[in-house]
């Protein structure tokens, strides 16, 4: 697979995992496998819940403290949207890969470093729900995430869906909001400087990327044609995957 | 002959159950009874922050914040890195300087952003101390926490802008080193250099780097609102010795009674709380409205454990206009978009209190 602008995703792509998927969107390319309900460590052991273990490696190096801080951002969003009370005294692991992420040509490429980088996180927010669900993890809901920059230039405000990472660099705010399949706010993180209202207008357009709704028509969802500039529709996107998936795995009968 | 009554007293209570222990803290059977926390706090109430400055005697800078149990100490200490010593290092553009000290925009402002990220030049490094609460063992590698808490320092450090590369560059003024004296043949691998870059007769030989190290003496919940108050404090402190380029010995030398204070740009104040549920464990995507639920401000170590979502926003009124830095929502689904409006003038009263107390 190889680095795509538009999302791009292919399930169940290692043979030995519960469920793994590979995921390609504006530049970033993620695999993640999902093992579970397995034998919980000792120590992780939750009487009334399953723990949920969420691993980030990054594309070169091993993962520092940049990657201990994406993990506990997805671990705490992904335990709520997994049923972990079925699975009491049990682990729920998630492996995350980076296999590539976009370069900024303006700056000197660095291998290890400290600085959060938020827009990778929908790359590594929809890996995970694709390949729980392609692990079959009871889910009380799917997220979806997505990657806003506001940037100001000449006098005119600017909002970038999926940013580059020059205009991550150049923009003034960066962005990163998830929303459960009930349109309800599961993540919220903002970078930079703006004020409140800006950070509505925000709000406003990742959750039309994120929870566009869908029309349906004789049984089968269809996504409004007219809304094409406000970027993909996420939701539709990891429907239509998994019903693409699921045909492939039922084309037997 | 009396049975013995199947109740406990409040400190029994709160080890064995806490959660119901907050609950009713939080919901009191009598209508009289004010809504309180476990710790006495009115839900919106943050604990009083005491900010000393200059605690510390061998660093530059220096504080030590207090907010209720929670104790951090910040001690900054800058480091000379000539710039030799740095790998893929591009000479600065000498017309920077003069557009420096003419106050320019934006985009020098993103330049100055990209020193200090390429060079590393701001070090936060996060400690927290054995003892300073239960769960932290001794002889054990940092914890996920303090990993998070220093990424999440060094994020917000650039994010904001708090330091100025300016700041930190250390200058070799070609022009005023030749009035001082003259200069020796052996000189000659500088000179080389600069006949290279001809026509500029100032350049940059060194930076400061600054190690930011907190040390948490104790620990009682809410731990960034604290280490970023104190890194904020710490860097309001922070005076560098005077350095300059001594030819004859080809070093950095610092001046020993001359100081400068270090400019630091606004002042961000993070603001932290934890949503409560009524329902234990209760999880998102369930019915909207489901059990009650209390944002609490500042949240103590008890609060947090029984708390999973979060959310962090650090804002600065400093302009007058309140300007957001920062947010960091996590855990849940109970803060929606109102409710983080509603939060940034919450936000905005912890600033003037945090203000109150750098003065």
């Amino acid at each position: 697979m190889t680095a795509t602008t538009v999302p791009e995703a292919a399930t169940g792509v290692l043979p030995r995992a519960d469920g793994s998927a590979k995921y390609s969107h504006a530049g970033y390319i993620v695999t993640g496998s999902v093992n579970g309900p397995i034998e919980a460590q000792r120590r992780d052991e939750h009487p009334y819940e399953a723990h949920v273990d969420v691993i980030v490696r990054p594309a070169a190096g091993i993962g520092g403290t940049r990657e201990r801080h994406l993990e506990s951002i997805l671990q705490s969003s992904l335990a709520q949207i997994i049923l972990v009370k079925n699975f009491p005294r049990s682990l729920i692991q998630i492996v995350l890969q980076i296999e590539h992420s976009p370069e900024n040509d303006y700056v000197n490429t660095k291998l290890v470093q400290a600085n959060l980088n938020i827009s990778i996180m929908p790359a590594l927010f929809q890996t995970s729900v694709l390949a729980l669900l392609s692990a079959g993890v009871p889910m009380k809901a799917i997220a979806t995430a997505t990657a806003v920059a506001l940037s100001h230039q000449n006098g005119t405000k600017q909002t970038i869906v999926d940013p580059s990472p020059r205009e991550v660099e150049t923009a003034q705010s960066v962005h990163v909001l998830a929303f459960t399949s009930h349109d309800e706010l599961l993540l919220a993180e903002s970078e930079g400087h703006f004020t409140v209202n800006e950070w509505d207008d925000v709000y406003e357009t990742a959750r039309k990327v994120c929870c566009r709704p869908t029309t349906q028509k004789e049984g089968i969802a269809m996504v409004l044609d007219d809304e094409d500039a406000s970027g993909p529709d996420m939701r539709h996107f990891v429907r239509s995957t998994m019903e693409s998936k699921v045909a492939t795995d039922l084309h037997w009968k | 002959m009396t049975t013995p009554g199947l109740s406990f007293t409040r400190p029994v209570f709160a080890k064995l159950s806490p959660h119901p222990y907050l609950l009713r803290n939080l919901s009191p059977s009598s209508p009289g009874a004010r809504p309180a926390r476990t710790n006495g706090r009115a839900p919106q109430e943050a604990r009083p922050v005491h900010i000393n400055a200059s605690s510390l005697s061998h660093a530059h800078g220096s504080a030590l914040v207090r907010t209720g149990d929670t104790t951090v100490i910040c001690g900054v200490r800058g480091e000379i890195l000539p710039v030799e010593r740095i790998p893929q290092y591009r000479p600065l553009d000498i017309r920077k300087r003069h557009q420096d000290e003419g106050g320019e925009g934006a985009v020098e402002a993103a330049v100055g952003r990209g020193e200090l990220k390429d060079y590393d030049l701001l070090v936060p490094n996060i400690e927290l101390a054995t003892g300073s609460a239960p769960q932290f063992l001794p002889g054990v590698p940092p914890t996920p926490l303090a990993q998070t808490l220093s990424t999440r320092v060094y994020s917000l450090l650039h994010a904001t802008g708090l330091v100025e590369a300016a700041d930190l560059r250390i200058w070799y003024d070609h022009s005023k080193a030749k009035g001082e004296e003259r200069e020796d043949t052996n000189m000659g691998e500088q000179e080389e250099e600069e006949e290279r870059v001809e026509g500029k007769e100032e350049r940059v030989v060194a930076y400061w780097v600054l190690y930011i190290d907190l040390l948490f003496v104790s620990f009682d919940g809410n731990p960034f609102d604290a280490a970023w108050a104190a890194v904020v404090a710490a860097l309001r402190d922070t005076k560098l010795p005077v350095a300059r380029w001594d030819l004859d010995r080809e070093m950095v030398v610092c001046s020993r009674t001359e100081s400068r204070k270090l400019h630091v740009k606004g002042l961000p104040v993070a603001c932290s709380a934890a949503v409560f549920m009524e329902k234990e464990q209760a999880e998102a995507g369930t019915a909207v409205g489901e059990g009650r639920h209390w944002i609490l401000l500042d949240p103590d170590r008890l609060e947090e454990s029984l708390c999973r979502e979060m959310i962090t926003m650090v804002v600065d009124c400093s302009d007058g206009e309140t300007r957001i830095k920062h947010i960091e929502k996590q855990g849940g689904t109970v803060l929606g978009r109102e409710l983080i409006r509603g939060y940034a003038g919450v936000a905005e009263g912890r600033w003037k209190e945090i203000r109150g107390a750098m003065k």
